[in-house]
């Protein structure tokens, strides 16, 4: 059974496609009281979550996609429905036109997978042993495996820790040794749980880099899924964001900004410490002769306010910036959050 | 305070037998266990024939013995959670309660004797005469002396656990290897499978001596009136006062690698 | 995938896991005395109570004392195989199944049954209980003056076959639980593996009827060895005797494979809501 060869497909084309998925988990309610306990010992009352609802995902080859959202809200589901982990209950996954499940053997052949918090490697042996046995497994041809080991250790410098314990590793360390044994068959997709979590700002750097360059110079198709924006945004041009178990925004991240962040901050210095009162705008704060002020940049023009301000008091200087893309998306779950209603049923 | 600190002791006792309680599965184990004695029992029925005895022990002490060692199997046999908290490498939490270690061991493990003494030491208690087996001491004497001995019995387990406790953190082995070979040796070495006057060559003789053999032989021998009660109290209370100092020392003498010991 | 290269990828995997087991062990003494160590202790003293009963009573019931280190010497073979074959919790599942661990399997590109029959093999840190039980066995053939032809030895062999399919059975079996309660079944596999090593190397004459037939049925710890032994031995039995334990092996299997199949179906359903990283050598 030799690996598979890499598929003969345009660069234009889908590899992953969601139809219609949905995902259902049943989780039991523990009962508080004795007497409950006792009642529902054999019979335990459940509860129905829908971790995706009707979710419909189109991803092209050589995307990077970003795939984001507030704590269950159904992300590392997609991640496992994706890897072929899970089978959805309700409409077809297709990954390089296969089904992840049902074609399992064939499939994980052709893709890559990194979950932050596990590891693929082998606790009580050195780094190079898994990479050892991950050529035998997965049946790399030998051509290949020396190709793709000399790059990985060169670019994710492993030199360094090839010959160190799997358990003497640091996290930092340790995800790289991951990245690159998920990359050692030449994956076509490369699925990346949280693949940053608990790394410093030196380890994050240097991982992101890779996965840019990975994708930027062998065309492979990224999902990555965070709760770092701004680490997404580097890597990414499409973000999908899902709520609740459904897509809430799935486009670019200029257009996340313009959808979701009309909001901008205007600080003014003027002449006075008493701060103007500028109609259709929040004063959020005032310092001696600096005053700032948050207003909706669909529903107010700048120049109105800066009319209404110089009217006032004589301004020495303006200042107006959009909040960072953490307070973006934390805006955005917070909205969200207050919108819906939850989606777990008792059953 | 000290009624917040047996109130704080029973919320542990309480959560622990709620974490047993949680799953119906615990019940897999005890029928497993059930099913091990009728095993044994049917064993010594077959070596020795009704009214027989061996090296002063009847049949029908020894079938009495097999189903007690059983019923009371966690109280022969201490065990704590601390071998799962090495595991989990969480025993560094442990000390960041206001509440002494062994006094929070003790109690976990004193919620799943609550659990394993209702559904499984009653019910195998009753079951025993269906069985035929005669549960009851030797005497009225011997139960009551049975009940001290038991006592002192824990007291030993609790004072092994301690030991091998540090013993795994000093010497830098795995837990559960230490775990495996201490089961191991202990079901040979106590007597909690076969009473000690049994055993060939003169080796219950020795075993007697050894500390593993205050945690059953030595209760189960008074219960069913194969051995003298003094000499065996006298033999639990000796190795209390080896065992506890030691475990303690060597506790104290390991207390930095401790914390920073497992995962 | 055609059955030679079925076979060429099987041994490749198995000479792969096999090197690994002796880099393991080559990392040095401190880790490879007490880990071997553990395992013959562990092992002896499952058949320590029996010994001392047929040394003390010359023998159990209708079990000659030689009889006796024969069922012993038969019950370390099969735990010792099981120890080389399936090792590192590919016997007991449970725990790779509660732990979340499954998913390590399922990423590699080959069936789940060449992961389940390969990645255990540690023929040298499971060895603990093949040298022994060999021992034990061959001593006892000798002490009873057993005629041993070609045939008894391939009986002997496929016996062991069908033994270690009835406990990995049984195993795999009690493990599928675990895909339906992950946590609380976890360790479910540390009590039928208690149950079978403790109780397989007694002889079970002296059980009442109904429990017996319970032993050699749903809890089949009777045919791990006591039954293999008695047939082996040539004790009293119906002519039928020597297919009982082929016949229940291919049952027994049957029933694990289906059961374990709905519990891969229902994870499939579900995944696994819990990852433990500890509690395997990976």
């Amino acid at each position: 059974m030799a690996a598979p060869a890499r598929a003969a497909t345009s660069p234009s084309d889908t590899v992953v496609e969601l139809s219609g998925v949905s995902k259902i988990y049943r989780q039991r309610i523990r009962a508080p009281r004795l007497s409950e306990a006792l009642r529902t010992f054999f019979r335990p009352s459940m509860r129905l979550v829908e971790a995706l609802k009707t979710v419909d995902l189109t991803i092209r080859r050589g995307e990077v996609v970003a795939y984001a959202g507030p704590n269950g809200a159904g992300k590392s589901t997609t991640i496992k429905l994706l890897s072929g982990l899970l089978a959805p209950d309700a409409g077809t996954v297709r990954v390089l036109g296969l089904d992840p499940v049902h074609d399992r053997v064939g499939y994980v052949g052709r893709i890559g997978v990194v979950f932050g918090q596990r590891t693929e490697l082998w606790w009580d042996h050195p780094v190079a042993e898994s990479f050892e046995w991950k050529r035998v497994v997965w049946n790399i041809p030998r051509e290949r495996y020396e190709r793709m080991l000399g790059l990985v250790r060169e670019l994710l410098a492993l030199d360094e820790i090839m010959l160190t314990l799997v358990r003497e590793l640091s996290l930092g360390q340790r995800m790289r040794a991951d990245l690159a044994l998920a990359l050692m068959h030449e994956p076509e997709i490369l699925l990346l749980d949280e693949p940053t979590l608990g790394l410093d700002v030196l380890a994050r750097r240097r991982i992101l880099a890779f996965i840019r360059d990975l994708n930027r110079e062998r065309g492979v198709s990224v999902v990555v899924t965070s709760h770092d924006m701004a680490e997404l945004e580097q890597l990414a041009g499409r973000i999908v964001m899902l709520h609740q178990g459904q897509i809430a925004f799935d486009g670019h991240f200029a257009e996340l900004r313009r959808l979701a962040t009309r909001g901008r901050v205007l600080t003014l210095e003027t002449a006075s410490a008493v701060a103007p009162r500028l109609n259709g705008a929040e004063l959020i704060s005032s310092a001696e002769s600096r005053h700032e002020y948050a207003f909706d940049a669909a529903t107010i023009k700048l120049s109105h306010l800066l009319e209404q301000a110089a009217a006032q008091t004589e301004v020495l200087d303006v200042e107006t910036h959009r909040p960072p893309i953490d307070q973006v998306v934390a805006d955005l779950y917070e909205h969200w959050q207050r919108a819906a209603p939850s989606r777990s049923v008792p059953h | 305070m000290r009624a917040l600190g047996l109130a704080g002791y029973l919320k542990t006792a309480a959560m622990t037998a709620g974490v047993v309680w949680d799953s119906p599965l615990f019940l897999i184990d005890f029928a497993l266990r059930v099913l091990r004695v009728l095993v044994l029992l049917g064993l010594w029925r077959s070596i020795l024939g009704a009214g027989e005895s061996a090296a002063g022990v009847s049949l029908a002490a020894v079938l009495t013995y097999t189903v007690i060692a059983e019923v009371f199997s966690e109280q022969l046999a201490v065990r704590t959670t601390l071998p799962e908290a090495f595991w989990e490498g969480t025993l560094v939490m442990r000390f960041l309660r206001p509440m002494g270690l062994i006094r929070q061991l003790s109690a976990e493990m004193l919620g799943r004797w609550f659990i394993h003494f209702t559904f499984f030491s009653v019910p195998l208690f009753l079951l025993a005469p269906l069985l035929g087996v005669d549960p009851r001491p030797a005497s009225a004497v011997n139960g009551a002396l049975f009940a001290l001995s038991l006592a002192l019995s824990v007291l030993v387990g609790l004072a092994m656990e301690q030991l091998f406790g540090a013993a795994t953190v000093a010497f830098e082995q795995p837990v559960w290897i230490v775990d495996y070979v201490r089961t191991a040796v202990s079901t040979v070495l106590s007597g909690s499978l076969l009473p000690l006057a049994l055993y060939p060559w003169g080796l219950g003789d020795i075993f007697s001596y050894l500390p593993f053999a205050a945690m059953a032989w030595a209760p189960l021998a008074i219960f069913t009136g194969v051995g003298q009660p003094l000499p065996l109290l006298v033999s639990q209370l000796i190795w209390l006062a080896i065992l506890w100092p030691l475990g303690t020392w060597l506790w104290n003498a390991n207390r930095e690698k401790l914390i920073s010991y497992g995962g | 995938m055609a059955a030679d290269s079925v076979w060429r990828r099987l041994f490749r995997l198995w000479a792969l896991y096999g090197s690994m087991d002796l880099l393991w062990l080559a990392r040095g003494p401190r880790i490879a005395v007490p880990f071997i160590l553990s395992d013959f202790v562990t092992g002896i003293a499952t058949i320590t109570a029996t010994f001392l009963l047929a040394e003390r009573f010359n023998g159990i019931g209708p079990w000659a004392k030689p009889q006796v280190l024969f069922l012993l010497g038969y019950s370390l073979l099969v735990r010792g195989l099981i120890d080389v074959l399936f090792n590192f919790n590919m016997a007991q599942v449970s725990r790779r199944i509660g732990r979340g661990q499954l998913d390590h399997l399922l990423i590699q590109p080959q069936p789940l049954w060449m992961a389940f029959l390969t990645e255990g093999f540690a023929p040298f840190s499971g060895a603990g209980m093949l040298l022994p039980g060999l021992g034990l066995t061959v001593y006892s053939v000798a002490e009873l003056q057993l005629s041993v032809s070609g045939t008894w030895v391939a009986l002997f062999a496929l016996y062991l076959v069908g033994s270690i399919a009835i406990v990995l059975s049984f195993e795999y079996a009690w493990a599928s639980v675990a895909f339906w309660a992950p946590r609380a079944a976890e360790e479910i596999n540390s009590d039928t593996w208690r149950l079978i090593t403790q109780l397989a190397p007694f002889p079970l004459e002296g059980i009442a009827g109904w429990a017996l037939a319970g032993l050699l049925t749903i809890l089949p710890v009777g045919l791990v060895a006591w039954y293999p032994a008695r047939v082996l031995l040539r004790m009293a039995g119906p002519p039928w005797a020597p297919l009982v334990l082929p016949v229940a092996a291919l049952i027994a299997s049957a029933f694990a494979t289906w059961i374990f199949t709905r519990g891969l179906n229902q994870y499939g359903r579900t995944g696994s809501s819990r990852y433990l990283s500890l509690g395997h050598r990976r």
